[in-house]
């Protein structure tokens, strides 16, 4: 034994060591159910052990394995950069999958088909009113229910037309903010970015800031599906649609170039974005995420069933107009146009174009008389139904295969967080063994003292008498 | 992917995720009981809701087709009457004719008896022809008039034909022109009447003679349009019968194709029932221990 104290000494770097090893075990149960928490290890290592032999070994008898105590090696942060990489990915496209599946699904239940309401109840009671009028073209009455009817028609497809409307105007006041978001959080990574480094520089525990790193990371892929590229002092550079969002300690902007105006309104062209980062503006490429999933509905989906109700609307005015222009009237005159509409937007500006029951051409022969020829034919228009059916039952199977596609990418995603969650999570069992297992050990270390105390009493105190 | 470590983090949230698909499973079919229906909405079948749509759709069209023969039926039933009425008017006066026409049985004032009841028939044979269904003139064909013969029994109709559909691209004529009955204006029934009431009046023998052939002729012409009326009768009826099977057919087959199975739909239900309190169940044996609970 070189010095007496050394022991003490020893016991006294277990102390430390392990009052270390309770402060990390009591933080991660403290963050047990923290969102985004990477729970972390006290990481130890012997000291004194020297592997090189020196001339002032304490044990020249070749007793070297005995070390000096305990030291703390570093506090470890139990997260995979792979897995975290892939977690982002799956995330971004769970985000875009979910978000195209519920809008989706709310307009698929504003169309209220099939069912007694709608449009294609509206369609069937307007061809069964020129069946009524065919059979009692001198009633009034029969006259006039054809103009309700054609009204309640009107008021149908409008209403469509309208919930359409409304949804994209959702989707872009929608996609506005998620772009102000992007911008806001790639500005908070730029200075995350900034806080490791110089936490780098220090020296200092950067634990939290990389969690905090994470966090930002994946909730800037749920938003664009981008991608994070780790830097060497462990910042993140941030790259949405292959451009470059956030490059170190700079921030860039994401904007709407095309397709949305500042006040949500349409501009008429597809959506594109652009990011400013510095001084060059460069558009991107074709996003994932939440902004991938709006634009995608702003651009193709909603437009496309619009314009399908639209064209389904136009062919069923065209073939009444025909028919009926070639009719008469109740007194005898020619038959005008029956539907008003523009050209292209049949939809939304549909209306009838008739104001009084007389005008409703039910006479094949003109002269005023008492004819239901043209009424007869007339309802017998049913192409306009059997196109509508099949615009519905065409968007119900998209609907169908965005909420398939969404719950497979669902427990992807699931099982990918759970991996993450296997390696980074806390387990207070673990953690309260941990405890254990250092407070017993602190035990020990304070006993060793005890034990020193006693031997050195011995030495000093009572063999001097 | 094999488990290494397990968090209490990792059974909250499969937990949970358990708990809610089997929520979802519930609510879905407590939807299809509470609707009665499996197709809420066409991403729940889309093959089943485009032959819904297409059913309701048919269903319509031949709840039309059954109002249309309804309607056929009762003008050509109102026509049927009319055409036995004035069949048995005109064999009354063809009666009184002979009755004149027996020489030496009739005097002159029983004559001039005869002409006032032959008078009388033609102006209830004019009223019969006008009978109207539903404010209209059914010999009248397509007249905006009230009337199809005006008081002296002159055709003052429009002709042209009046058709109903009563089933897809089958029409059928429900009206009879007054014309094809009575003949045309100035050689018609009513005009064949009056000359013999000008003749009984007169005792011109041979013209009584003549209209007696004539009006037997106008008896044949009235019967075989009634036995024409009464064949459309049958064939509107035959297609109404068609529709209506039809419609039921095809409600069966919405039925199937739309509506939930109660008593399966209920059993399912109880079985998820049973599943989501096994969740449950687990969840609260599961969240329960921990070390903690064995430490001292």
């Amino acid at each position: 034994m070189t010095g007496s104290f050394s022991s003490l000494n020893t016991a006294l770097t277990a102390l430390r060591y392990h009052r270390v090893t309770l402060d990390v075990a009591s933080n991660n149960v403290a963050n047990a159910a923290t969102e985004g928490y990477t729970r972390r290890r006290a990481v130890g290592e012997s000291l004194g052990a020297g592997a090189v032999p020196a001339l002032w070994s304490r044990y020249p008898d070749g007793l070297d394995a005995v070390g000096g105590g305990v030291g703390v090696k570093g506090v470890d942060r139990l997260a995979d950069g792979l897995l975290d990489a892939r977690s982002r990915s799956e995330n971004g496209r769970s985000s875009c999958l979910q978000l195209r599946s519920t809008v989706l699904q709310r307009v698929e239940s504003g169309l209220g088909e099939p069912g007694t309401t709608g449009v294609a109840a509206a369609l069937a009671s307007f061809r069964t009113s020129w069946h009524d009028l065919a059979n009692t073209p001198e009633s009034g009455a029969a006259r006039g229910q054809v103009l309700a009817r054609a009204e309640a028609l009107v008021d149908a497809v409008h209403a469509q037309a309208a919930a359409i409307d409304e949804e994209s105007a959702t989707q872009r006041v929608s996609l506005l903010s998620s772009v102000t978001e992007v911008t806001t959080r790639a500005g908070e990574l730029a200075a995350t970015n900034r806080a490791i480094s110089a936490a780098a520089l220090d020296g200092v525990d950067a634990s939290d800031l990389l969690d905090q790193r994470d966090q930002i990371a994946m909730r800037l892929a749920q938003l664009t599906g981008g991608k994070a590229v780790t830097r060497p002092d462990g910042g993140f550079d941030f790259n949405v649609g292959s451009v470059a969002l956030v490059s170190g300690v700079q921030a860039g902007t994401l904007s709407v170039a095309t397709g949305v105006t500042a006040s949500g309104a349409a501009d008429g062209n597809p959506v594109s974005l652009t990011v400013t980062l510095g001084a060059t503006t460069t558009t991107t490429g074709a996003l994932g995420g939440e902004i991938g999933a709006t634009t995608e509905l702003l651009d193709t989906t909603l437009p496309g069933y619009a314009s399908g109700l639209a064209s389904v609307v136009e062919g069923l005015a065209t073939q009444v107009n025909g028919l009926h222009t070639a009719g008469y009237d109740a007194t005898g005159a020619t038959g005008q146009a029956f539907f008003t509409f523009t050209a292209g937007d049949a939809a939304r500006t549909l209306s009838v174009n008739l104001t009084s029951p007389t005008q409703v051409a039910a006479a094949a022969t003109p002269g005023g008389v008492i004819d239901g020829t043209q009424a007869d034919r007339l309802a017998a228009t049913g192409a306009a139904e059997d196109a509508y059916t099949s615009l519905v039952t065409g968007f119900g199977t998209t609907v169908a295969s965005a909420q398939r596609l969404s719950s497979t990418q669902d427990l992807l995603t699931k099982q990918v967080d759970s991996a993450r969650e296997q390696l980074s999570g806390v387990n207070i069992d673990e953690e309260m063994v941990t405890m254990l297992a250092a407070q017993r050990a602190y035990e020990a270390a304070a006993r060793v003292m005890t034990v020193v105390d006693s031997v050195l009493d011995t030495l000093i105190n009572r063999t001097a008498r | 992917m094999t488990t290494v470590r397990v968090t209490q983090n990792m059974i909250t949230n499969r937990s949970l995720s358990a708990m809610q698909a089997a929520q979802a499973r519930l609510a879905v079919s407590q939807e299809q009981l509470s609707t009665g229906r499996v197709v809420n909405r066409p991403s729940d079948s889309p093959t089943a809701a485009s032959v819904a749509m297409r059913f309701r759709s048919a269903a319509s069209q031949q709840e039309s087709y059954v109002r249309n023969a309804d309607n056929a039926m009762s003008w050509l039933g109102t026509i049927d009457t009319t055409l036995s009425g004035m069949s048995a008017g005109v064999r009354r006066a063809r009666e009184l004719g002979l009755q004149g026409a027996s020489t030496g049985t009739t005097s002159p004032a029983a004559r001039a008896a005869l002409a006032a009841e032959v008078d009388q028939l033609k102006e209830s044979l004019v009223s019969q022809a006008n009978a109207t269904f539903l404010g209209r003139p059914v010999l009248g064909g397509l007249t905006p008039g009230a009337t199809a013969f005006d008081a002296t029994g002159a055709y003052v109709g429009v002709p042209g034909q009046v058709s109903r559909t009563v089933a897809d691209g089958v029409k059928v004529r429900v009206d009879v022109t007054g014309t094809d009955v009575v003949g045309p204006n100035g050689s018609s029934l009513f005009d064949d009447l009056e000359t013999l009431s000008t003749a009984l009046a007169a005792g011109d023998d041979t013209t009584i003679r003549s209209t007696l052939a004539s009006l037997e002729t106008r008896l044949t012409t009235i019967n075989t349009v009634q036995a024409d009326v009464g064949a459309r009768y049958n064939r509107v009826e035959a297609a109404s019968q068609t529709a209506k099977d039809s419609i039921i057919t095809l409600q069966t087959r919405l039925s199937e194709v739309e509506e939930a199975d109660l008593p399966a739909t209920a059993v399912k239900l109880q079985m998820q029932e049973v599943a989501y309190q096994a969740a449950l169940a687990a969840t609260s044996r599961v969240m329960q221990p921990s070390l903690l609970q064995f430490l001292r």
